[in-house]
């Protein structure tokens, strides 16, 4: 057919093909045999959405219509997709508007107006953040968060984890142990303490290094009124993030929250009242909680972390089980209390953290009284007294042979792990995928879950790490991406941590296991080096029990791909060492850092001797 | 004045109440209701309800500062209330305790939930100071017993109601509470003024003065 000509005949194309546009929901002008087309068209079905694709080199006046088209929207190729009457564009721009959401959104455009912009379920670390940028950045938002109670039925506030039964107590109590740790040394300095006081008697006296009971400062812990002045900290904190969503006019509802549909949760709130919330987007930021054991009596007498950090009484004798760092670092504070404190252990220590820094942190538990079960199973735990604290038998068995044991405590202590609140959010109504075997929702570099409008951060993704800062920071990146034109991605790549272990574990990038398995070990070079804290000299403690280890890709520089530090104030130490490694720093950059004099930091100026030489790394004087 | 006073009164009135239950369910029907409570129709969770009601009661009139029980009649206000069926019991014991605040002067009271300040704060004939304070808060703990013998200094010319912002959160996020003690002051419904952080006796015996216009 001839080009039309006239303005009739124009005219009349037009009004046919915006017919064609106005009645379909969606509208594809293709060519049969244009791969690009193909693409859009298997993309809609998968979507499972009807849609009418006119294919113009099967029709007569097919160029007629291509050329009409490039006047309408300026666009000559195929395909050329409309949604809902909208100009979506061709193949590569519906894709990316399948990606960005934006497809959905123009798909529902004209059926329904949601609600929200953005709702957020669960009010942590990761979903606070986003919540309040996703506001700043003018969008209506709503934070839906709910504690469901223990099964002690312990609960807390607004927050999440870190705050209420996380980073924040845990950090307290354990300043608290090293506080106990500071009362011994400083008679060593000259402080007179009046001795007069009596241990408790769930109290054993601290012992030093060599097992030996020392000259005693009887110094007693009470345990209520660390709990209570924590618990009132806390309390502040809440408060303060109730009034930051309000500042930031973030809605927040305290209530249970579950997908009923791809854009709709249900809000139960304490009372049962359901509320329901429609939104054109989703983050899922829902955190893990402990996982028990499945044994008898794990959830009627054994408590968690959940529990401990408000426990009403001292815990007394201890059973922790597990070896996470949770398991450690309580075990560590516990003991730090003075309290008489097991560790029971199936098999290593701080999985997935450098297994030599690991054992150095355990060994230097055991030297300080913590004691470990190692390679037990624990099977089942009875009450033999109720109390505050009680008296439980546990019953545990061997790995390794048919051995059982038994042992009497006042409290027990699950760490074995944590699990994401994952399975009772309704997921299954929205399609998101989640890995079966762990709960965890797998995303894409920018967290975004196998459906478009959902995303995901925090310590439910998968392969990411379980950290508040981590959780933060993608938040608050993720919401500038949707809404402020963002484009920064979180890097989850030399993420500084620590352990609080009684001798603190801080380290950024490969463990020394890893990094062996990535590179093999003749490509790396280990520097290591044992040193002796000043502050420790004086109480003559802890001589050689500080550890501080580089790793360095000799492929690259000797870029320094792993930092480990053992030692007092990881965590200060290790932060800017972790700035250092996002710059990339070598071995030769940290040689060429002066040090700061006299301090722990410092050794890492100095690193000489290499793991591979064999060489004494005792430390020397100054 | 005990507690034990107050409930076994109140023990005494509920017996009478159940002799008619027609008229006493539609008055506990709209007392619960009022609190939040769903309503059941059998007979059994009646009971179950009653004693939740009666629960409440006592824990309303308790609050009340025992002053105010010295020279309040409770038990007759509370048979009052339950001789006329159509005035929810709370709400009568609270206009009740209204009153009473302006003729006796109360000092200070705490505040139950949102209705309980909407009678005895927005709509007080008196000046209110609100004492938004918390449980974890040290400095509350300091300001409480400061502003109340300021407030009781003025012998009624003002009263103090005491909010706990984590049991009633959403009267803080309202009145725009960030941090505590905050103390704010309201006449005839509207705040008038207010401040932040701690005072010494002084300086609150002069807010508090200014106030009520000396
Ligand atoms: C003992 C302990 C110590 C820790 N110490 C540290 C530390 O020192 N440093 C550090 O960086 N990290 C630490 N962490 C880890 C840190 O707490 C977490 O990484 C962080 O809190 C994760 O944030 P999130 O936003 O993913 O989830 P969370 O902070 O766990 O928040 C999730 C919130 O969602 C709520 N929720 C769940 N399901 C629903 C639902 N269906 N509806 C409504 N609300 C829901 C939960 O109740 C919770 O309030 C520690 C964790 C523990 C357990």
């Amino acid at each position: 057919m001839p080009p039309i000509e006239n303005d009739t005949g124009k005219n009349d194309l037009k009004s046919q093909i915006q017919l064609l546009i106005d009645s379909n929901q969606v509208m594809v002008f293709s060519k049969s045999y244009c791969p690009y087309c193909v693409k859009v068209k298997d993309l809609f079905k998968e979507l499972k959405l009807e849609f009418n694709a006119m294919e113009l080199d099967l029709i007569e006046d097919g160029t007629n219509y291509q050329d009409m088209l490039l006047e309408m929207t300026g666009q000559k190729s195929v395909p050329n997709v409309f949604i809902n009457k909208t100009h979506v564009g061709g193949c590569d721009n519906t894709l990316q508007a399948h990606k960005d959401g934006s497809l959905q959104q123009l798909l529902c455009a004209e059926t329904e107006a949601y609600d929200y912009d953005l709702i957020v379920i669960g009010g942590g670390s990761g979903g606070l953040a986003c919540s309040k940028e996703a506001a700043a950045l003018g969008k209506k938002a709503m934070v839906l968060d709910y504690v469901v109670p223990t099964p002690k039925g312990t609960t807390w506030g607004l927050g999440g984890t870190c705050v209420n039964v996380g980073c924040i107590p845990k950090k307290l109590m354990h300043q608290t142990a090293m506080l106990g740790t500071a009362i011994q040394d400083a008679r060593k300095f000259g402080w007179e303490i009046d001795e007069k006081g009596e241990a408790s008697e769930q109290q054993r006296p601290r012992r030093s290094r060599r097992g030996d009971i020392g000259p005693v400062c009887r110094v007693k812990h009470n345990w209520d009124t660390m709990k209570d002045a924590v618990s009132n900290y806390i309390g502040s904190l809440n408060w303060g993030y109730r009034v930051a969503l309000r500042d930031k006019n973030v809605n927040y509802v305290n209530a249970y929250a579950e997908f009923i549909e791809p854009h709709k949760v249900k809000a139960t709130n304490k009372r049962g009242k359901e509320t329901f919330y429609t939104a054109e987007k989703f983050i899922i930021a829902t955190g893990e909680r402990p996982r028990y054991l499945g044994i008898p009596g794990d959830k009627e007498f054994c408590i968690t972390s959940d529990d401990l950090f408000s426990l009403p009484h001292c815990p007394g004798k201890t059973l922790v089980i597990g070896a996470s760092y949770v398991a450690l670092e309580c075990g560590g504070f516990l003991a730090g209390l003075g309290l008489d404190v097991t560790v029971m252990v199936r098999s290593i220590l701080l999985r997935g953290f450098d297994q030599e820094m690991a054992n150095r942190a355990g060994e230097h538990m055991e030297e300080h009284g913590v004691k470990f079960l190692r390679k037990y199973v624990p099977i089942k735990v009875e009450e033999l007294e109720a109390g505050s604290p009680g008296r439980l038998k546990v019953t545990a068995k061997s790995t390794e042979s048919d051995e059982v044991i038994e042992g009497e405590y006042n409290t027990v202590l699950i760490a074995v792990g944590r699990d994401a609140c994952t399975d009772k959010i309704g997921l299954d109504k929205t399609g998101v995928k989640v890995n079966p075997k762990t709960g965890k929702v797998p995303v894409s570099d920018e967290e975004q879950t196998n459906v478009p409008h959902i995303y995901a951060v925090g310590d439910i993704l998968e392969g990411k790490w379980e950290l508040t800062p981590v959780a933060i920071q993608a938040g608050r990146l993720l919401a500038r991406r949707l809404y402020g034109g963002g484009k920064l991605k979180c890097d989850y790549i030399n993420v500084p941590t620590t352990v609080f272990t009684p001798l603190e574990y801080g380290c950024c990038g490969l463990s020394e296991d890893r990094a062996i398995e990535l590179y093999g070990q003749e490509n790396l070079e280990v520097f290591h080096s044992l040193f002796w804290p000043l502050e420790f000299t004086v109480p003559n403690r802890d001589n050689n029990k500080c550890y501080a280890k580089i790793i360095c890709n000799k492929l690259d520089n000797d870029r320094v791909i792993g930092f480990h530090y053992l030692g007092p104030n990881a965590g200060e130490v290790t932060q800017g060492f972790g700035t250092a490694m996002k710059c990339g720093a070598t071995k030769e950059q940290l040689d060429n850092t002066i040090g700061i004099h006299p301090t722990c930091a410092e050794i890492f100026t100095t690193l000489e001797v290499t793991k591979s030489s064999g060489g004494e790394i005792t430390a020397s004087g100054c | 004045m005990s507690m034990r006073w107050c409930s076994s009164t109140q023990t005494k009135n509920l017996e009478r109440w159940t002799l008619s239950w027609r008229t006493a369910s539609k008055v506990l029907r709209n007392a619960l209701l009022r609190t939040g409570f769903t309503w059941h129709f059998s007979k059994q969770s009646f009971l179950l309800s009653i004693l939740m009601a009666h629960r409440l009661l006592v824990r309303r009139f308790w609050t009340l500062s025992s002053k105010d029980l010295r020279c309040l009649p409770v038990s007759s206000s509370f048979s009052t209330s339950l001789q006329s069926s159509r005035v929810p019991v709370l709400s009568r014991s609270r206009s009740r305790s209204l009153a009473l605040a302006s003729l006796r002067q109360a000092a200070s009271f705490n505040i139950q939930d949102h209705d309980d300040f909407d009678v005895r704060v927005i709509k007080s004939e008196l000046p209110v100071l609100v004492d938004f304070h918390a449980q974890w808060c040290g400095p509350c703990k300091i300001l409480g017993p400061r502003l109340e013998k300021a407030v009781a200094k003025q012998n009624g010319k003002v009263t103090m109601a005491k909010v706990d912002i984590d049991d009633h959160t959403d009267l803080a996020i309202e009145y725009g509470v960030s941090a505590v003690p905050t103390v704010i002051a309201i006449r005839g419904g509207d705040v008038i003024d207010h401040f932040v952080g701690i005072k010494d006796d002084d300086e609150l015996e002069s807010f508090v003065s200014k106030i009520i216009g000396k």
